[in-house]
């Protein structure tokens, strides 16, 4: 027996939705149903593809692909553009159904979440009663043509790579028992976390197959592989041990926007500029958070690339603040050229009930703070946007909600 | 074909007890009346104070997307498809 293994039961449940949006889509569709279908970002030609249907991937299509090279593969796939209130929607029955079984629920990402069953009483129901159980009140409670992969392991790793073996509908275990098997049966590259660039580093070092990996010295990989404790941590998760179990703490809140029209025209950009500090400064302010620092990067038109951070002195979380500082690394840039894309994001957080140190000009900042308290209400009230500021006017179709994750 | 559409339609619907289920079953668009025999999806978002539920429903040849605002009860119709390409 190979005591380095993990012989503990697998408690650890990976749940993840096949071809999250287009299923949705088809669940609410009826008539897209069996047809390759594809949700976009956007639906013109350089439009990057965000989930195509399962029907869509066995031609090939896979998240990435623009719009004009899916035309090409299949001319008559369906492209439909993302409805985040409905994926949010879907993700809050997930949730619900989740936590009827074990409080503790890792939300991965909108269409991925982690059931860890390690500090519940002993079950009646084995991890594989609780998968298709899960899979049924799926298709019962969302919708009849939902469906998703379940895998179950002793860590995060290998229930991610028991979800992988089975696309679409699986429901796989890997533990001490089968874990050499599976490993014979996989490439490195299905491995979560190992992608071309890592598998060169570990065929570098001769290991060309899992089984390889799983066999190298802790040392080699530690010292020679990644030379750092992260091989110390791939020896671990190898075999079965949880190294992934770390609680993230938020680090910043960030927008993009791919600009539909390049311009070089500094209203114009101000005006988006203006738009994504306001998007990113509800969300700050929502999670109750500040900010001291400002990143903002363009991409030009030439493929070249510019970014710039600057941390201040004083916290700030006003979306008037957020933009002035915003404009001042703006103009820093050295050459004004043809923008293709806009990110800005906010950084160096902490809590604003936290106590930071007082301006001179306390009085001014206190009425900035109430007036953007006050425009929060109002478009809390009457829905995002009813209220703007008057740089943002002519800004209704730019910048618009596209990512369904990380807001309620 | 995916076409948007936003206009004012006219809406049966029917509230079934034993299933908890509110389903449109008629909408009346543009002087003609489409039976509706399934609900595919039913979700709802906040606009401010304003609870909109969506309706995604459909029969054998057209899907619609239909939006009741819950603070007014009136019924848009705010896309129609057929499933096809455009």
């Amino acid at each position: 027996m190979d005591k380095s293994i993990n012989h503990n039961l697998p408690l650890i449940m990976h749940i993840d939705l096949n071809s999250c949006f287009a299923t949705i889509e088809q669940q609410a569709n009826p008539l897209l149903r069996g047809k390759a279908i594809a949700i976009a970002a956007y639906d013109s030609p350089g439009g990057c593809i965000v989930s195509p249907s399962i029907e869509a991937k066995t031609l090939g299509i896979t998240v990435g692909t623009t719009v004009k090279q899916a035309r090409l593969i299949k001319p008559d796939i369906i492209i439909l553009l993302p409805d985040p209130d409905k994926y949010r929607h879907v993700n809050h029955q997930f949730n619900r159904i989740f936590s009827s079984y074990t409080p503790c629920v890792t939300p991965l990402s909108v269409d991925e979440s982690v059931l860890d069953f390690t500090h519940m009483p002993n079950l009646n129901q084995s991890l594989i009663g609780i998968g298709k159980d899960i899979k049924l009140r799926f298709k019962k409670e969302i919708g009849e043509w939902i469906s998703c992969s379940i895998g179950i392991g002793p860590n995060r790793f290998l229930a991610k790579l028991a979800a992988n073996l089975k696309k679409p509908d699986g429901l796989d275990l890997i533990d001490f028992r089968n874990l050499k098997t599976i490993y014979q049966k996989v490439k490195l590259t299905d491995l979560n976390g190992i992608n071309h660039r890592f598998e060169a580093r570990l065929n570098a070092q001769a290991i060309y197959t899992p089984m390889d990996f799983f066999n190298a010295n802790i040392n080699t990989l530690e010292k020679q592989v990644f030379k750092s404790i992260c091989g110390k941590y791939w020896y671990f998760r190898l075999r079965g041990w949880e190294v992934d179990d770390i609680a993230l703490r938020r680090q910043s809140f960030g927008q993009t926007y791919s600009l539909g029209k390049k311009t070089k025209d500094k209203p114009i950009l101000l005006a988006i500029l203006m738009k994504l500090c306001e998007k990113m400064g509800r969300r700050l302010r929502t999670s109750n958070y500040q900010a001291k620092g400002i990143w903002l990067s363009l991409l030009y038109d030439d493929y070249s690339y510019w970014h710039k951070s600057h941390t201040f002195s004083s916290y700030f979380f006003t979306t008037q603040d957020l933009y002035q500082k915003s404009i001042l690394i703006f103009n820093s840039q050295p050459q004004p050229k043809v923008v293709k894309r806009i990110s800005v994001s906010c950084f160096n957080l902490s809590k604003q009930d936290q106590a930071c140190q007082l301006s001179l000009w306390q009085d001014k900042q206190n009425r900035q703070i109430s007036l953007s308290h006050s425009l929060d209400k109002l478009n809390d009230k009457f829905g995002e946007f009813s209220v703007i500021w008057a740089t943002m006017i002519n800004t209704d179709n730019l910048a618009i909600d596209r990512i369904s994750f990380g807001k309620n | 074909m995916h076409q948007k559409i936003n206009q004012k339609v006219s809406v049966i619907t029917v509230f079934d007890q034993k299933k908890s289920l509110v389903m449109p079953i008629k909408i009346k668009w543009q002087g003609k009346v489409h039976p509706i025999k399934k609900l595919g999806y039913h979700h709802h978002y906040r606009q401010g104070r304003d609870l909109i539920h969506i309706f995604s429903v459909a029969n054998q040849s057209l899907a619609f997307r239909l939006r009741l605002n819950s603070t007014n009860l009136h019924w848009l119709l705010e896309e129609v498809s057929d499933g096809q390409v455009n």
